[in-house]
């Protein structure tokens, strides 16, 4: 059996699931105010080896230029987004709203997969608040719930609830990695003998192991959390939680909200808020964000932000459910016999130039394209002949082809 | 509702997990030792259980395709999953160690070849005593290699010592102390938390 390989064309397919799904997010975000931006391919390998930022050196894809001068190939966009505006503003002029859909590059040192990514994000340069706060976070849930998800998940932490621990205990670097570690994993079994490798008093280890199971419904986390609060700052941060999460509940994502204060800062720079998404069935974050208010510091500008990013091709990945329309047919097949080729041509670019999209082939070539076309053209020296379901008209000029088109689409 | 996905590794600890299973009221009629059927559910159709081989299990559980995963720590400290780790399951206790002839000193100088399953365990352990090492990686019968010559030590894990012993090795030091653990994907635990919790709460109940 023969099959119409056009119609079933994967390439086609996907870049029209992946086109539709970019187009969702633009216009989400841009209801909530936000404009398109770029930033360039190449950038100062300089920028990233200055910056705090959880993007591993050695996954950067390097470019050495003429001059000896290191580039890299874009690993991320909010860093240059900041360092952009820190180069305009050394304090924040106004709100700044900002969006973007660019593909990244990293060269994952664990996995083989993929170096080239799309991420679509927002960044939103603005004062700490918690209703700025909860209305991005309502933003990536609302972008998820466009996407077709049903079963979406935010967690939502703050990167100085663990911070003021680490404050309060004495550890080197290495070992602040292997405690983050073991609180990312939520390691319960090792995190007390961990602790008590070192001179820690008891009551702290008792409440650093506590940590990773402060995860759960907002208020009741963190009435728990409030019997480990060691300092005031981690008081103050557990109201603030609250007050975005009861910002939330007025915009009705009350049972997509989860506060787990075991998410710690995964990106070097986030100060504030931090939260990552989830969707069923589908085993990663599909979306990760967090307010940076020192990001711009490291380039002397004062510029508080907060900003989230999702991997498109992770939400690709996720929409299991194929929601792509089939193949949708062309709107004309033009044939004509070769004596005809220019009056053809003519037909096609006028059809065309009034948004019709036009395939045409000589008589005997028909055959090379196998779409499904809705109106079908015969030019020949005899007669033009057109066709519509199982009606043929012949016609003499482009007016009147022009008529029996829009007789057509009245009678459709 | 939908099924929560149980990893199983086929191997060392299978049986005692599925005993573990059974003594926290999860019954799957379709469990014998002899049964081939990979994928198989509980009486209560609320757990499915695969059976997958070691090395692939984090793989499994991490990517989702499983949303928790029993697995000995030896496994989730070569393979780094990105998951949680959640219970100690107190069964399937051994240690990972360095073994070699009794008269071989595991000191600084010339790089010492190391016959292992577990290169990354390897390093980090001699990386973290200063030590130059070569590894070679082995997928069994680890203890073959230094009697051949084609390793001077070996790093393996070790239940009751009786390989070691039978082939003239002793232990010369140990690296940790593993046992079965509970991994659980993480959009899992936001997305089915309470199928989670309450699984969890059952195997709880049975350890304590």
């Amino acid at each position: 059996m023969y099959n119409d390989y056009r119609m079933n064309d994967q390439n086609v397919k996907d870049y029209q699931k992946y086109e539709r799904t970019i187009k969702t997010i633009n216009k989400r975000f841009k209801t909530y105010g936000y404009e398109r931006i770029k930033t360039p391919m190449f950038e100062q390998y300089d920028l990233y080896s200055q910056v705090k930022s959880s993007i591993n050196k050695r996954e950067m894809i390097k470019i050495i230029d003429r001059t000896g001068d290191v580039s890299v190939l874009r690993p991320d966009i909010t860093v240059p987004i900041t360092k952009q505006l820190a180069d305009n503003y050394p304090e924040l002029p106004n709100d700044l709203r900002y969006y973007y859909v660019q593909d990244v590059f990293r060269q994952s040192l664990l996995e083989e997969g993929s170096i080239e990514g799309t991420q679509a994000g927002v960044e939103y340069f603005c004062e700490t608040s918690a209703e700025a706060d909860a209305e991005v976070i309502a933003l990536a849930c609302h972008t998820l719930k466009d996407l077709g998800f049903s079963d979406i998940k935010l967690e939502i932490g703050h990167a100085s609830f663990f911070h003021e621990f680490i404050r309060m205990i004495d550890l080197d670097a290495a070992d602040v990695e292997q405690l983050k570690g073991l609180i990312q994993a939520k390691n319960i079994v090792e995190l007390g003998p961990f602790l008590r490798q070192f001179n820690i008093t008891e009551d702290i280890i008792e409440a650093i192991v506590t940590i990773p199971m402060l995860y759960g419904n907002p208020v009741e986390v963190s009435e728990r959390a409030r019997k480990i609060v060691q300092t005031e700052k981690m008081d103050e941060t557990l109201d603030y939680l609250l007050e975005v999460y009861e910002i939330l509940k007025l915009y009705g994502l009350e049972n997509n909200i989860v506060l787990d204060l075991g998410l710690i800062n995964h990106m070097g720079y986030y100060s504030d808020v931090i939260f990552q998404g989830f969707v069923e069935k589908f085993g990663k974050p599909v979306l990760m964000g967090g307010r940076y208010n020192h990001l711009g510091n490291e380039f002397g500008a004062d510029l508080p932000a907060i900003g989230f990013a999702c991997e498109v091709e992770s939400l690709l990945n996720a929409l299991t459910t194929d929601t792509v329309s089939p193949r949708t047919p062309i709107d004309i097949k033009l044939l004509y016999d070769e004596e005809n080729l220019k009056e053809s041509i003519l037909i096609a670019n006028e059809l065309r130039e009034r948004n019709y999209t036009v395939l045409s082939y000589p008589v005997e070539k028909a055959s090379s394209n196998v779409q499904n076309s809705i109106y079908q053209l015969l030019i020949t020296s005899k007669e033009n002949i057109f066709k519509y379901r199982d009606e043929q008209t012949s016609f003499q000029s482009l007016n009147e082809l022009l008529k029996l088109l829009n007789g057509a689409k009245g009678a459709m | 509702m939908d099924y929560l996905t149980l990893a199983i590794a086929t191997g060392r600890t299978s049986k005692q997990a599925m005993k573990l299973l059974e003594q926290a009221g999860l019954n799957f009629p379709d469990y014998n030792n002899k049964s081939r059927k990979l994928v198989i559910y509980d009486e209560t159709k609320t757990v499915k259980l695969i059976f997958v081989k070691t090395a692939d299990l984090t793989t499994y559980v991490e990517k989702g395709a499983a949303d928790v995963g029993i697995i000995g720590k030896d496994t989730i400290m070569e393979e780094q999953p990105d998951v949680y780790e959640l219970v100690d399951l107190n069964f399937g206790k051994c240690q990972v160690v360095v073994a070699g002839f009794p008269t071989r000193k595991i000191r600084n100088g010339a790089p010492i070849t190391v016959a292992t399953k577990y290169p990354l365990i390897t390093k980090a352990f001699f990386d973290r005593k200063g030590i130059r090492v070569e590894t070679i990686k082995l997928n069994g019968s680890i203890e073959l290699a230094p009697l051949i010559g084609l390793s001077e030590v070996i790093v393996d894990i070790v239940e009751t010592g009786t390989t070691l012993k039978e082939n003239g090795l002793v232990v010369l030091d140990k690296i940790v102390d593993i046992s079965a653990r509970l991994i659980v994907n993480k959009a899992s635990f936001a997305t089915k938390t309470y199928q989670i919790e309450q699984f969890i709460s059952k195997l709880k109940a049975v350890l304590e």
